[in-house]
């Protein structure tokens, strides 16, 4: 409980930044503190039950909530990707490719704000828009609720945990963020570590922690119990290649300009993925992502919103060298510098990463259940 | 996706239904078409070729539709006088129809569209709601115009054809365009070269009032009525097919959805509180019968001769039957004459490249290759 507490902490001071960074260049420079992970933060009006985490768990690796019926969530979240996809760019829905790179959704719900530029709320308003999104689910609700209601399965399931005549597309995404909510590690070496364990960290990963609060000052975002502050930086990552040389991708980079409701002008010039600024509509703002957790990140590769970088001692040299470059460079921020990191170091920094996550989450698919007529009405 | 209700729905509300129709049929006696009584080819429309042309690419191409997999044609077959030859129509993957694909030669003269004429605006309204509707191609338009403009053949065609860039606009322009090319010609009975059934089935056509609902060139008054056509069973024991029903009302708001074992049918858009308007359709043209079978709203009966089988004995069995539909005692020889009749009301196939598009239409896209100094 006490974990969880600081979580709470976190958030608070998170929000204070958020303040700060809007109105002016001033950063607070107070740095939650490492810490081992308590259970996720549960709403008030979808508690947990086992009944609704079951039922969310078979919505999740269920096609049928896609407009074709060939995605699930699990399809571009598969739990042998790290509950990510495997590619730098995601998969999309069929005849379509995606524009970032799927995140796992393992420990995503800590965050306040979902997605990497944080535009979902919730995890329950983060499910629909998935599901919904053209270079996603594409379903639509009057099709996903039809379907659901010809499952007989469902029918009782949701009538059991909703109290649902027939079944409510609203609560399926309930029960998809109930089960999500199921998907945290927080018994990670580092865990094991911060709650006494010293010998739960080799030397090297025990350095490596050092330079993380220190030398690299790695803690001024990836700070406090989730390993994030979930402010928004542009750290200079590249853009991704496959805008250059695909033409499905050339076709969603458009389409998700005018998603997300650019002006014409910015339309016409873009040729990068402007981040927060879609949020925001700031111009500052362009660039910048949501800083993730590093937590599990053994298993996500490849990294960065774009996945740009295919292993974790890729990312820290990108790191040791100051960041990057991209079209929205003026924004990127002051944080980051180069490191100097000797080779050493870099690899004590990496094995530190590496104890940040536990055993490999395995899930195989529920069998899901099947379709079948409507009863006759009763009269 | 966006959907608006066409306006006449909303009229339907406040008006009723005699009224309402009154303004459509009204609309198609004085401006395009020819009045009711008068019979005589179906006169074709003056099209913009370059538009026409355009919209055929499209009406031909799978990446209007969301996952790339199915276009118009897909369900509007050419060589099946643009039906599919199915009794209830396939449907965007994931689902399957639950209604007969009509024949769209000859929908450019109508006012009000699809079996139940709930849509009674135009052609570009019809053509967005096939787009964008989940069950039948579940298309983003956003994605849509992305897709065209990555397409250097569309991006000429739209240019040659005076609409600038491609738009989800001007695609929802262009097919209609398109589907005003699309006019029957050539059947005996406009040439006329009927047989001599035929001509005796003209005259039972006639002496059994077949005109008073099947009337003008296109054999259609374009309202909707009640001749009570069995239900298709098929629809409420396929989950696939009663699931996409369902959706369709949970859009259009019937009510009890779920425990509707019956195609509404003109009642989604009259809204009639005693349910007089349930089981009404669309009177259909009856020209290219020979090519759109099986026949009615939900494919019911597979020939001609069991469509008039079934109006001799006076339609099937409902409380709000129209009241035109009474026994007609035809004998066996009228009744093969009237179904030699109506076949000499199907003209030529439109399958030749005026109305077909041809030439392969890529399934992928090409990518700009100077795509950092090249304006999105
Ligand atoms: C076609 C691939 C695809 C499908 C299907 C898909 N996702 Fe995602 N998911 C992604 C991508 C890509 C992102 C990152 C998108 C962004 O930031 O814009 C993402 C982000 C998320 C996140 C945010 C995690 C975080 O750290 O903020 C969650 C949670 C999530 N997805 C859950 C789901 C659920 C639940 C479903 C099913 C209803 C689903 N996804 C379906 C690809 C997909
Ligand atoms: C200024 C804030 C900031 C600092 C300092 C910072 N990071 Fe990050 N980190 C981010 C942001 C923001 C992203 C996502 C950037 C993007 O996708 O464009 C990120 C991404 C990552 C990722 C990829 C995670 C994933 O799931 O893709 C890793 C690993 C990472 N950082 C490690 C580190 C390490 C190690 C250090 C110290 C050397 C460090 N970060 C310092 C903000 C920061
Ligand atoms: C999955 C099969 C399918 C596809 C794809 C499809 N249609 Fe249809 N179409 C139908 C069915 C079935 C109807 C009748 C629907 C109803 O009555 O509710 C119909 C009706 C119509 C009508 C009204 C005809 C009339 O006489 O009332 C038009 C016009 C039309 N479609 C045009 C198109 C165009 C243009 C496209 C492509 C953008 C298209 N359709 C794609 C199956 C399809
Ligand atoms: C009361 C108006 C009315 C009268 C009278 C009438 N019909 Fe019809 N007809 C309709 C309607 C409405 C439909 C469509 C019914 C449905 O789909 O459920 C139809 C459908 C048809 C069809 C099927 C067309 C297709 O494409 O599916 C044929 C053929 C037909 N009628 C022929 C005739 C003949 C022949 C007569 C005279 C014996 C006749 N009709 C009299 C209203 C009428």
């Amino acid at each position: 409980m006490t974990t969880f507490k600081t979580k709470t902490i976190t958030i608070g001071l998170a929000l204070g930044v958020a303040v700060v960074t809007l109105t002016g260049p001033v950063q607070a420079d107070v740095n939650a503190p490492l810490a081992a992970l308590g259970p996720p933060p549960i709403p008030l009006d979808n508690k947990q039950t086992p009944e609704k985490i079951e039922l969310g768990k078979l919505l999740f690796f269920d096609t049928r909530l896609s407009g074709d019926a060939s995605v699930a969530c699990s399809t571009c979240h598969e739990p042998k990707q790290g509950w990510g996809f495997s590619g730098d760019i995601s998969r999309g829905y069929p005849g379509t490719i995606h524009w970032r790179n799927s995140q796992t959704v393992v420990n995503s719900a800590y965050y306040g704000k979902l997605f990497w530029a944080g535009s979902a709320k919730s995890l329950e308003g983060q499910a629909p828009s998935a599901a919904r999104g053209g270079v996603a689910g594409n379903l639509e609700r009057d099709i996903g609720t039809a379907r659901l209601a010809f499952i007989p399965e469902y029918r009782k399931r949701f009538k059991d945990v909703f109290g649902d005549e027939w079944p409510k597309i609203k609560n399926a995404w309930r029960a998809i963020a109930a089960f999500e909510r199921t998907m945290v590690q927080t018994d990670t070496p580092f865990d094991k570590y911060m709650k006494g364990d010293k010998s739960a960290l080799s030397e090297e990963a025990v350095r490596g922690k050092g330079i993380f609060e220190g030398k690299a000052n790695c803690i001024e975002c990836h700070n406090g119990a989730l390993f994030s502050d979930q402010q928004y930086y542009n750290l200079g990552v590249p853009r991704a290649e496959t805008w250059l040389d695909n033409g499905l991708a050339q076709i969603t980079f458009r389409f998700e300009q005018y998603a997300k409701g650019v002006t014409q002008k910015m339309y016409r010039s873009i040729k990068d993925d402007a981040g927060f600024y879609y949020r925001t509509k700031q111009v500052d703002d362009k660039g910048k992502f949501r800083t993730p957790s590093l937590r599990y990140t053994l298993y996500t590769a490849p990294y960065m919103h774009n996945g740009t970088f295919f292993d974790l001692q890729e990312v820290v040299e990108f790191y040791n060298e100051g960041g990057g470059t991209n079209e929205f460079s003026a924004n990127k921020t002051d944080l980051i510098k180069p490191l100097n990191l000797s080779e050493d170091e870099i690899t004590d920094l990496v094995a530190f990463l590496e104890s940040l996550s536990g055993d490999e989450i395995k899930m195989s698919s529920p069998k899901l259940p099947p379709y079948a007529p409507l009863p006759n009405p009763v009269k | 996706m966006t959907r608006r209700f066409p306006e006449l729905v909303s009229l339907g509300g406040v008006l009723n239904i005699g009224m309402a129709m009154a303004i459509i049929v009204s609309f198609v006696f004085y401006s395009s078409d020819a009045p009711a009584h008068e019979s005589g080819p179906v006169k074709a429309i003056k099209v913009d070729a370059k538009k026409a042309a355009l919209g055929k690419r499209l009406f031909f191409d799978k990446r209007i539709s969301g996952d790339s997999s199915i276009s118009c044609a897909s369900c509007h077959i050419p060589e099946k006088g643009f039906s599919d030859g199915m009794a209830l129509s396939k449907a965007y993957p994931g689902s399957e129809g639950f209604r007969n694909t009509p024949t769209l030669i000859n929908t450019a003269h109508k006012a009000a569209w699809f079996h139940d004429g709930r849509l009674g605006t135009n052609l570009n309204d019809v053509t967005r709601e096939q787009l964008t509707e989940d069950y039948v191609m579940n298309m983003d338009m956003r994605i849509m115009q992305e897709r065209a403009k990555q397409d250097p053949v569309y991006v000429q065609m739209f240019k040659d054809a005076g609409y600038g860039e491609p738009s989800n606009g001007s695609i929802r322009k262009a097919i209609p365009e398109y589907l005003k090319t699309l006019t029957s010609r050539g059947a005996p009975f406009d040439k006329g070269t009927m047989s001599d059934a035929a001509k005796r089935g003209a005259k039972v056509f006639h002496e059994k009032r077949c005109g008073s609902c099947h009337a003008g060139t296109r054999f259609s008054d374009d309202k909707p009525h009640n001749t009570a056509v069995p239900n298709n069973p098929d629809i409420w024991s396929d989950p696939m097919r009663h699931h996409t029903y369902v959706a369709f009302g949970l859009f259009m708001g019937i009510e009890n959805i779920y425990n509707i074992r019956r195609d509404v049918g003109a009642h989604v858009r009259t809204h009639k509180v005693n349910g007089t308007d349930v089981g009404k359709f669309m009177t259909p043209t009856l020209r290219e019968l020979k090519y759109t079978a099986p026949y009615m709203h939900n494919g019911t009966m597979k020939t001609l001769a069991e469509v008039v089988a079934f109006y001799n004995k006076g339609g099937g069995s409902d409380v709000n039957k129209s009241r035109a539909m009474r026994p007609l005692g035809m004998s066996g020889e009228q009744q093969a004459d009237l179904v030699a009749y109506l076949e000499a009301l199907s003209g030529d196939p439109l399958t030749g490249a005026e109305h077909v598009w041809k030439d392969a239409i890529p399934a992928n896209y090409t990518a700009i290759s100077d795509w950092l100094k090249t304006p999105n």
